[in-house]
Order: C-alpha cells, then structure tokens, then sequence
C-alpha cells in the first residue's frame, strides 16, 4: 500500500524475548508509519524496547532467545515478517540500511573501510570489483570524508569516530535505500560532530528522496530534525504526533515529564522537574497503564493501576495512549467511567 | 527524591553473581549429572580413606599377596578379573581412586596457591616484578613437562619437608603441583591486567585502598571464576599425568593406582590378559569425561559476560 | 597565592598550570618519539561551597585533569593546592589523609561498583580504609549516608546488578560520602542515565552539597547541564582552558569561538527546527600533534594569521565579574 506516501508501516508488533528469569514483552503492540522522504523519530530511554523495534524491522532479533510474536512490517505492500530468509536478506542493505551506534564495534577491525563498502555493493548490485571500488570512492566523498582515494584503504581504528560514522552512513546509503534506520547514530560522539553528522543524514536525504527511522533518546536532536515523532515507554507506544506539535503541546503525562526534565540553556530554576521512579523491568510491568506508578494523575487512579489504555487516534495526526489525555474519551464515556468507579 | 521500588522487594538477602551461576549451573542436567559423577569418585577416595582410619580392612594389608588364582577373567565372582596374585581388580580399581583423586587435588591445590598469587602480582604491578615473574614461568614452562616433573620427582623422592618424610606419592603430586602453576598463573594474570582498568578499581584507589587491598577485596573475587573453571578442567590433567608417573616407575609402590594397573597391563596385555587395562582405562575415562563437561557448563555459566541479555 | 590554610579568600582548591603529557614511544628501542598533552597548563580554583564545572568533548583533557589532581595520574609538572597543602608533593601518608577529604564520583553506574561487592560493602569499604571503627559504627553510618541518597538501608545485602542505572549511581554517590569529605569531584556523574533519572541525581546532588557542606568539581559534556549545576564554568579544549567565566556570564556573554559553536549545536528541546548554526567544521584534532598556535585556529571561523602562529594568552574580559578568555579575537 503505497498510498498517502507512506513507505514503512509498522502493525501492531509484538516482540517478546525468553530469559531465565521470565518473559521479558519487550515490544508490545507497537504500530507507527514512515513516509516516504521523510525522518520519523522512535524517542525513549533505555528499555523501553525501540532498539527492539528496530532490530525487529530488520528481522535481525536473536531467535532464541527473541520471538516476534505478532504484528506486520509493510514495506511497499509486502509484509516483511512473510518474507523468506533468502527474500529478507535482499531487503537488508538494499532496500533498508541500519546505522548503529558504536561505529567501532559494528565495523569489522581487520578490514579496511572500502573493503567493508564493496562487500556491501557486491552483494546487492552486479559491478566489477573495479566498479565497486569506485562507488565506494565516491561515497566517501559524499560523506565528506576527505581526501577519500587514500582513505578507502585506513582500517577503522586509524578513524576518529565521527569518521567511522561517516563510514557506516556511507555503507548504508551505497545501495540507495529506501529507508535509513539509525540507531542512536551520534549517542557515542561529540556534540559538534553529531551536528555535522546530522547536517550529513539530512543532506544524503534531500539527495536521495529516502525515508529516515531515527532511534534515539535525545529528545533535542528529535526537536531538530525528526518530522513525525512516537515517543515509547516500557515497551508500549506512549504518544505519536509530529514533531511540532509533540513539542508544543505534548498530551501524555510521561512526554510532558520528559520535556520538562531536560536540562536547557537558560534554565532559571534551583531545582530541575523531574519524574519520579525508575523505569519499570520488562520481567515485572506494572499492571494497567505502564506508566501509572510515576504518573502524577494514574498513580491514585484505579482504572489507570488496572487497565492498559490503546493507543488510540485523538486528533488528525496525533495518537495517546493515556486515560486522561485531552480527547481521548468522549465526554459520555468519561461521565459512563465515573459514575462506576468514582462514587 | 524519595527511595524507589526495586524488583525483588521481599528478599532482604542479595542474589550474587555466584548465585546466579549456581542458578544456571542447577539447570544443566548434563552438568549436574557430571557433578553427581565427579562426587561419587570423591566420594570413594573420602571412603578408603576412612576405611584406612577406622580400620575397616576394606581391603587386603598387603596388595602384593598371593591371595588366589592369577589372571582369572571377569567372572560372576570378579567383575573385571583378578590379577597376578589373585587380587579382585574392582577391588584394586576402586581404592585406586583415592591415590588418583589425592595427586590431582594436592596438584591443583599446589598450583592454585602458588599461579594465583603470581599471576594476581605480575598483572597488577607489571614493570619489573611482571618481567621476573613472566620469565620464570616462561623458562619453566619451555622444558619438556614430564622431564620436568620426573627431574623434581627423583630430587624430592626421599627428601623431607617438615619434618615428613616424602614418600613417593607426595614427591609426584609435589612434583606436578611444582610444574603446573604456569596455566592458571597466566590466566589470573591477563585478567588482572584487563580487571585493573575498570572502574571500579580506580574507584578504590581514590578513596585510599592500597595495592593489597585492591588485589585480593577486589580484583581477586572477580577474577576468580576462571580460577574455579580452570581447575575443573585441569583436574583431568593431573589424573593423567599420575597415570604417566606411574608408567616411569614414580609413583605408589605400595597400593594400587590406576597409573600402575596401566603399567602392569602392558605386559599382560601380550599374555592375552586385558581386563586390569580396561578397568583402570574405564575408571580414568569416566572421571575426564565428567569433568570436562562439568568444566564447560562451569565456564558457561559463571562467566559474567556471558549473561544471556535482551536487545 | 597565600600558603597558609584557611586563609586563601576561602579558597579551597587551586590548580596551576597543571600539565599531564603522556610519552609516545616507538620503534624497537622504545624511544619517546612525542607527547600527548591531555593536559596542557591548566589553570583554575575554587572557593569553598562552590561548584566549578569543566566542561569540554572527549579528548579535552578534563577527565585527566581530574584524575592528576587527586593523583591517581602523575602529574608532569604544575601545582595543585588544597587547603593549602601541596597535593602534588605530599608524602604517602599525607596523600591517604587527603583521600579521605577529596573523593570522587565516577561516570559508569555499570563498572564503577565491585560487581562481587554488597552494597553494604561497597558504601563502607572507605571507612575500613581510612577509620578503625567497629562493626555496628560502619552499619550505622552506611545507614545513614544511603538514606540522605534516596535508598533504603534494607538494601545494604544486595548487589550492584539487582539495581537500576540511577539507583547505582546514588550508591556511588553515598560511597563518594560516607567519610564527609570536603571536595567531591563529580567525573560526569549522569552522562551514562537515562534523561529522566538525570534530573533525579542533579537535583540529589544540589541538595547534599547544602546537607553536606560541599564543594564541587563538576565535569560534563554537556553544557546545559553545567551551566544549570554550576556556579562557575571554565571551557576546555585539547588540553587548555580556553574561557572561564561565572555560570550566568557565560550563557548571556559566550566570548570564545568556541563556547558559542557548543552552544549553538545544543540541540533545543522545543518545537521548531534548526536555528542558526556556528559552523564548527573539520574533526578534533589529535592531542599528539596540536595545531600550532590557538588550539582552536583550524576550526575557527574567526581565525587569522596570528591565531594560527601565537598562543593567545588567558586573560580578563569584560569590566567586573570573573571573565576570562584565551582568543586574539575576542
């Protein structure tokens, strides 16, 4: 299903993961969708299973001890759980490329950087070798990596990192994909080279008319350059909103906590806003709402302490998952839920 | 901010990462099965060396005796046959568990005390002491090891420490506890030198702990499940290499010994009398197998980076 | 600078011109082919009750800084003053008192505590070191120390990995404080944390240094933080302190180059995107082979002959209020 632009669509999946100590639900009901040209952001902290997300995407979950369990992954009016290993691995690095977030441990260290970018042209396209080096040549240039022609043979421990990411993105995008998953691309690097490395995505995507998934918890560089957000916690998906709005007016409880507790330049306050608890272990949620027992409203609540709101669509655009957000219920079916359980 | 809820909240008592391995290990029905083996010969050697104690006469005084026919093979009466004096060798088999499990235990414990210790100092100090230390090991470790161990056997034999007299049973596993510090020293020690850096040793250094402290409240405990891998797996080794000081002539005279039944196989073996080699082969054979397998469900599940995680 | 102690305007920790240079050695015969200078002549000092933050990428040199104060790297050369005691030339048992009086708290929740320590252990493992008090002191005064942090003391038998990320690191904390130290230095104690625990250990550490008398060395990367926590701020970059200026001072007044590119490429949480941008091109150099000159000069757009040729001298800017720079351009 191509229309209305969207190119990823993600269906209520489900990921579950079996460990000694339990099942660990780690996605759960996840549904979003990444149009074409654009940058969607997946923010949460750690835990909170967007990395799983991503990596399930890709179909790269460890099974054992992962399972997807449930859902779709359309792409272009295929679904991706349906697809053969062998029709899978053709998808990967052609048609969505993953960027990780430890460029030093996700590229090999006894070869060299042009090496790994052939290896990944040769697999997908049909060029010479001397084609293929060419390509990469040229993709390290338009990276910005200079002085590309002696480059393509360093190792990657000669790079900074911010080099080596560089590399990575070059790998990913030699193939034209359609979409770019990055996973907390610029997390292990500097502040002024996650700028140039961002600027460098952004580029690559007005060039290349591909989508970006951008996985983070830098709820900054979502401000800056995602375009729809979906902010996750503890498994589930909180809230889903473009970026503007999600910044504006952000309607979950743990959103509006979240925006509130990162330090900024200029803060005037003695003590910064904070949310209470700790996030909750995927081997021991709480009941109901996940979010409950640091939620200011949902900790006294006992419709929050026992039910798990959906995530249901409460503006063109914009979808909560929270009892109390604004134009979650009707006003009816609020008056129906208090007069049950309030009295 | 207030104290925040953790998982766990009715247990006051801590799950360690020992615990949580043991956890794991318990899982493993092979390794446990291994486990109950590797108790049962332990078991056996405690037992004969109770019997000695109380005086149970478990066995004959003298091995050597003529007690009946030679050479019968495995009957009803003798399960594995008797041998050149008549002697059950079950019986033989079975007592020889003590000589095997006390030269390997005495062995391991010997070089545990000593490879340790060294492996701990080199890591940590490196300089100076590491380069002694490393070429120690080293000039040790290049010399053929039996010749190693047969050189430190005939100068222990009839030698005392202590006061005690060193009989030739004490010389072999003096012997080869002597030798075989080298394995475990080089392990504690590249670990050491990997552990130092973490932060947590850093953290005791800059609230005062000096080097003692650091290597045995700290680095020690950590490093100290390659320890307890190593010598499961080394264990093996050190029945082995009893057997092999047997087939020299160093060994127990006295009382029968797996590696001595191998020894006087050889030459029965060309009179057609098989079954003393099988019974000891067997018996060594159950041992190692159990062991190793036991050693690897150990390194399995008490390594730490090994924790199965989620994505 | 005044030696003697407690009268040094109530200043409690100087440093001056500390450099820690590391020896590169090549070749067969390990000959010292270079230094690295991870810290090259640093120079700053804090007075009692206040927090100095060191702010600065990774390679700046901050984190070694720290660690050559309280000696745990030998410093090359330079001077570190502490109550008026000559940290850097103290003798081994002078050294041991000051650790009781300078502690640290480190970055890793997930490698800064003994995995096969209890919590009970870890927290009073200094008073073990520095103090002969019996069992149930130790006990108590753990007690005491996990409860100004935010733990239970019902928690003293567990260990490390049973507890989340913020929950370590408020361990780290109370073994930072179990021997009511004087100076804590503070080793970008929530760059590892989750944004919403983030806010929860800041504010935890705001309100022990009123609780505990403090005075803090703050290091971090990330300037919004700094910039809320401390009161003080110097910048660092390859080794040099290239601005120093009071908290406020610096986010209304950035003079160097490259305070205001850090600024600008702060991500804002807010809606509406990409504002103006310093441009900050080209990688961090190697502290191996600094660029001759400011440091700065290759990814300055503000540079000039005289940058790329002569170090620009640390000096005052600005009529009142503490305001240095390093720049020949500001």
């Amino acid at each position: 299903m191509d229309s209305n632009g969207v190119l990823l669509s993600v269906e209520n999946l489900s990921t579950h993961f079996s460990t000694e100590d339990g099942l660990a639900k780690a996605v759960e009901d996840v549904s979003f969708a990444v149009e074409k040209g654009k940058t969607f952001a997946l923010v949460g902290e750690s835990g909170c299973g967007k990395s799983v997300t991503a990596l399930s995407i890709m179909r790269l979950i460890p099974d054992p001890p992962g399972k997807i369990v449930s859902g779709r992954i359309m792409l272009g009016g295929r679904d991706l759980l349906g697809l053969s290993q062998k029709r899978m691995r053709a998808v990967r690095g052609n048609r969505i490329a993953m960027i990780f977030q430890e460029p030093m441990t996700s590229l090999n260290p006894v070869f060299t950087v042009g090496n790994q970018i052939v290896e990944t042209i040769k697999l997908h396209q049909r060029k010479s070798s001397e084609q293929a080096w060419a390509d990469a040549v040229e993709m390290l240039k338009q990276v910005g990596i200079g002085d590309a022609e002696r480059r393509v043979y360093e190792y990657p421990h000669q790079m900074s990192g911010g080099m080596r990411q560089r590399v990575m993105i070059a790998m990913a995008v030699s193939c034209q994909p359609e979409l770019i998953i990055a996973d907390e691309p610029t997390t292990a690097l500097d502040v002024t080279i996650q700028a140039q490395i961002l600027d460098l995505l952004d580029e690559l995507q007005r060039q290349n008319g591909m989508s970006i998934l951008l996985i983070t918890h830098d709820l900054g560089v979502v401000a800056e350059r995602a375009d729809d957000v979906a902010v996750m916690y503890a498994s589930r998906i909180a809230e889903t909103a473009d970026a503007k709005s999600l910044f504006e007016s952000p309607l979950h409880p743990y959103t509006q906590g979240l925006l509130k507790s990162v330090p900024q330049l200029g803060f005037e306050g003695e003590r910064l806003p904070t949310i209470p608890g700790v996030v909750p272990d995927p081997l021991a949620f709480p009941t109901g709402c996940k979010f409950h027992p640091r939620c200011a409203i949902g900790c006294d609540d006992k419709r929050c302490q026992a039910v798990e709101p959906e995530l249901r669509e409460v503006r063109s655009g914009r979808d909560v998952a929270c009892w109390y957000a604004p134009g979650y219920e009707s006003r009816q079916e609020r008056e129906e839920y208090e007069s049950k359980y309030k009295r | 901010m207030g104290s925040e809820p953790i998982k766990n909240e009715l247990a006051a008592e801590g799950r360690s990462l020992w615990q949580d391995g043991l956890r794991r290990l318990r899982r493993r029905r092979l390794a446990v099965v291994c486990f109950v083996v590797v108790v049962i010969y332990f078991g056996l050697a405690g037992f004969v060396y109770l019997a000695e104690f109380m005086d149970w006469r478990v066995g004959p005084v003298n091995w050597s005796q003529e007690v009946g026919k030679q050479y019968q093979p495995p009957s009803r009466d003798n399960i594995f046959g008797t041998d050149i004096f008549g002697q059950s060798v079950w019986r033989k088999t079975l007592y020889g568990a003590k000589i095997s499990i006390t030269v390997a235990l005495c062995a391991s414990f010997i070089s545990v005390f000593i490879g340790v210790p060294l492996g701990a100092i080199a890591g940590y100090f490196r300089g100076f002491v590491d380069e002694i230390i490393v070429w120690v090991y080293s000039t040790l470790s290049s010399v053929p090891y039996i010749l190693l161990i047969l050189a430190f056997a005939v100068v222990l034999r009839d030698k005392s420490l202590f006061g005690h007299k060193l009989t030739g049973i004490t010389s072999v596993y003096l012997a080869i506890g002597l030798t075989s510090w080298v394995g475990i020293c080089r392990l504690i020690r590249g670990e050491v030198m990997k552990h130092k850096e973490r932060e947590y040793v850093l953290a005791a250094k800059s609230y005062g702990c000096g080097a003692g402290r650091i290597i045995f409240r700290h680095l020690i405990p950590n490093v100290f499940h390659i320890v307890i891998i190593d010598f499961s797996l080394r264990f093996v080794d050190f029945i082995h290499a009893e057997v092999i000081l047997s087939f020299l002539g160093l060994g127990e005279a006295t009382r029968p010994s797996w590696g001595a039944m191998i020894n006087d196989a050889r030459i029965e073996l060309s009179r057609g009398v098989w079954w003393q080699m099988l019974a000891a082969t067997l018996a060594i054979f159950f041992i190692s197998l159990a062991l190793n397998i036991f050693g690897d469900a150990l390194r399995d599940c008490l390594d730490p980076k090994l924790k199965t995680e989620q994505g | 600078m005044n030696q003697s102690t407690n009268d040094n305007n109530g200043v409690l920790l100087g440093v001056e011109e500390l450099k820690t240079y590391f020896p590169v050695k090549r070749g067969l015969l390990q000959r010292t082919v270079g230094y690295i200078r991870a810290v090259d002549g640093v120079s700053f000092s804090i007075r009692k009750g206040q927090t100095l933050g060191l702010v600065g990428e990774s390679g700046c040199g901050k984190t070694t800084a720290a660690r050559t104060i309280i000696r745990l790297i030998p410093a090359t050369s330079g001077k570190v003053t502490f109550d008026g005691i000559d940290v850097l030339g103290v003798g081994k048992k002078q050294l041991q008192s000051l650790r009781r009086r300078i502690t640290t708290v480190f970055q890793d929740p997930y490698s800064s505590l003994n995995p096969r320590m209890t919590v009970g252990d870890i927290v009073g493992e200094p008073l073990r070191v520095h103090k002969r008090l019996s069992r149930d002191q130790v006990v108590g005064q753990v007690s005491e120390v996990l409860e100004k942090v935010g733990l239970s003391p019902g928690h003293v038998n567990r260990y490390p990995h049973e507890f989340s990320g913020g929950q370590r690191q408020r361990i780290g904390v109370a073994r930072a404080l179990v021997l009511r130290p004087e100076l804590v230095i503070c080793d970008e104690p929530v760059s590892a944390l989750d944004v919403s625990i983030q806010s929860q250990i800041l504010n935890l550490l705001k309100d022990l240094q009123d609780d505990f008398g403090l005075t803090y060395l703050f290091i971090a990367h990330d300037l919004a933080v700094v910039e809320f926590f401390c009161d003080v701020i110097a910048v660092m970059y390859l080794g040099k302190i290239v601005e120093r200026a009071d908290a406020d001072e610096l986010y209304h007044n950035p003079l160097h180059p490259y305070t205001r590119a850090l600024m600008s490429v702060i991500p804002k949480v807010s809606a509406g995107r990409r504002g103006q941008r310093t441009a900050t091109g080209g990688e961090v150099p190697s502290a191996l082979k600094p660029p001759g000159g400011c440091p700065f000069h290759p990814r300055c757009p503000l540079a000039e002959d005289i940058c790329r040729g002569k170090m620009p001298p640390f000096e005052r800017k600005g009529e009142q209020g503490e305001h240095f720079v390093a720049c020949w351009k500001c």
